[in-house]
């Protein structure tokens, strides 16, 4: 058996910094590479404490002294990407033939406070309601799937709600406190969209979503849109882990891939539009967001759940609506779903003075629509 | 046209946090790269609220510095301070690199090992 010290490292979920009697840094194992965003061989010969940067060592070394190192604890440290990041440090020394090889164990604290606020965090009625069976099964599924990180793709035409579904789940995952990054994928020349999602090196180092996104979620909507060079891309990071940003070296980073689509991407895949590997490895949890018009029983529930949304935020006495103003809205077919739905409720509570929402106080286009029907009828 | 540049440093090197450092070097460079004026500061305490104080006070054009939480980079560069940082390296090695304009973010500079 021939292992060497840093496969055994890179095996190893923490991160560890080895170090050289001068406190210069030897190397980085994976861990430790995804937490701090550099790579090992741009960091060797470094001093460790601009490297990870954590308030401990700057402040005091647990190592400066000759004898055994002080004790570690609780502490934090400052990313290549801008993030402060809570650590539990432990500082070891060991003695070789070869002299001593100091190491510094970091242990990423982010999921304990990211449960922390979840459990001072109620759930995620506010983002995403429904009332229907097949909202109420796709609700209960969100703690389930929040859990794991395995890449997920949620459908559903437009409105449905795809952008908050994929928000509900990282709030409720162990990334919570970690960043949200959403990124719409719409038409953009492939350079400047790669550069975008990856990051580039010159002419300065810019972060993509990705090294935003470090620790967290990276949600990609529009997932079709990306060209097909992009789409290997991201299904070379969800078989390894890596990135490469423009004219870099490539870098792992620790980011839960979600992404939607307005299509279905069965026949994405089939129209050659989405990869189909790529369309495999993110369907391994798929999220099937109905439109509204197949879950009627949602319409009743949203129009009071907005009415009292709006009434409250802008501090009006709407108390409900009159049978003929419902019996509109609940004709209309919500081809633009929640969203449509939302937006038309903001109005009639921005146009009503007070009492119920009558007619006239719905959007212009509602009012013409029930003749419209009423022919075809 | 003259620049004023903050540099925040530990005795020789750049500091490795914003947040933490205790001394800044503020220099006055002419267009040509020459210095025209050199003034190092020690603080009373770590802050990077102070920092961002201090930078708009005395109107620097730019920042040098190591590690930089994102609110606080945004924030200077939504003031117009030009933020150069995570860079890692000695004092000396980044002012010839501010003098003859070839400092970027994230350079790493003037340690063994690394490039001059």
């Amino acid at each position: 058996m021939n292992i060497s010290l840093l496969d055994i490292l890179d095996a190893l979920p923490v991160g560890c910094i080895v170090l050289d009697p001068h406190r210069r840094v030897r190397t980085l194992n994976a861990a430790m590479e995804s937490l701090l965003g550099y790579a090992r061989d741009e960091v060797a010969g470094l001093p460790c404490r601009h490297v990870l940067r954590s308030r401990r060592c700057i402040q005091n070394c647990p190592h400066a002294s000759d004898g055994a190192p002080s004790p570690g604890g609780r502490t934090d440290c400052l990313s290549r990407h801008r993030r402060i990041i809570p650590i539990n440090l432990t500082p070891v020394r060991l003695t070789t033939d070869q002299g001593a090889v100091y190491l510094d164990i970091v242990e990423d604290l982010s999921p304990i406070h990211s449960l922390e606020a979840r459990l001072n965090q109620t759930a995620t009625e506010d983002s995403l309601v429904g009332r229907s069976p097949a909202m109420e099964r796709i609700l209960r599924l969100v703690p389930m799937v929040a859990g794991h990180s395995a890449p997920i793709l949620i459908t559903g035409e437009t409105g449905t709600g795809k952008g908050r579904l994929a928000h509900a789940i990282h709030k409720a995952s162990p990334r919570a406190r970690q960043p949200f990054i959403r990124f719409s994928c719409g038409p953009m020349a492939e350079e400047i969209l790669e550069a975008e999602l990856f990051g580039k090196t010159a002419p300065a180092p810019q972060p993509g979503r990705f090294q935003q996104a470090q620790g967290g979620t990276l949600y990609l909507a529009e997932i079709e849109s990306l060209p097909p060079s992009i789409q290997t891309r991201l299904l070379r990071f969800l078989d390894e882990g890596t990135i490469q940003p423009q004219g870099g070296h490539p870098m792992r980073v620790d980011v839960r891939l979600m992404a939607s689509t307005m299509t279905d991407p069965a026949t994405l895949a089939a129209a050659g539009r989405l990869c189909e590997n790529l369309f495999h490895r993110l369907a391994a949890v798929r999220l099937d967001l109905p439109p509204l018009r197949e879950r009627p029983e949602d319409v009743a529930f949203l129009l009071h759940y907005f009415r009292e949304h709006f009434a409250q935020r802008l501090k009006k006495n709407i108390s409900g609506f009159t049978p003929k103003a419902l019996s509109m809205l609940h004709a209309h077919p919500f081809p633009g779903n929640v969203r449509e739905l939302k937006n038309i409720m903001e109005f009639a509570v921005l146009v009503c003075p007070e009492g119920d929402v009558r007619p006239q106080h719905l959007p212009g286009y509602l009012l013409r629509q029930p003749q419209r029907r009423g022919r075809k009828e | 046209m003259e620049r004023r540049i903050l540099i925040t440093t530990d005795r020789d090197e750049i500091a490795p946090r914003f947040d933490l450092a205790m001394e800044v070097l503020i220099l006055r460079l002419a267009e040509g790269g020459e210095i025209v004026a050199r003034k190092s500061l020690l603080l009373a305490h770590p802050s990077a609220d102070e920092l961002c104080n201090l930078i708009l006070e005395r109107d620097m054009d730019a920042v040098v510095c190591g590690g930089i939480e994102e609110e606080y980079s945004h924030y200077l560069r939504w003031k117009r301070v030009e933020v150069f940082d995570g860079v890692i390296g000695s004092v000396a090695a980044v002012i010839d690199r501010l003098r003859t304009g070839t400092l970027n973010p994230g350079d790493i500079v003037g340690f063994s090992g690394a490039p001059a």
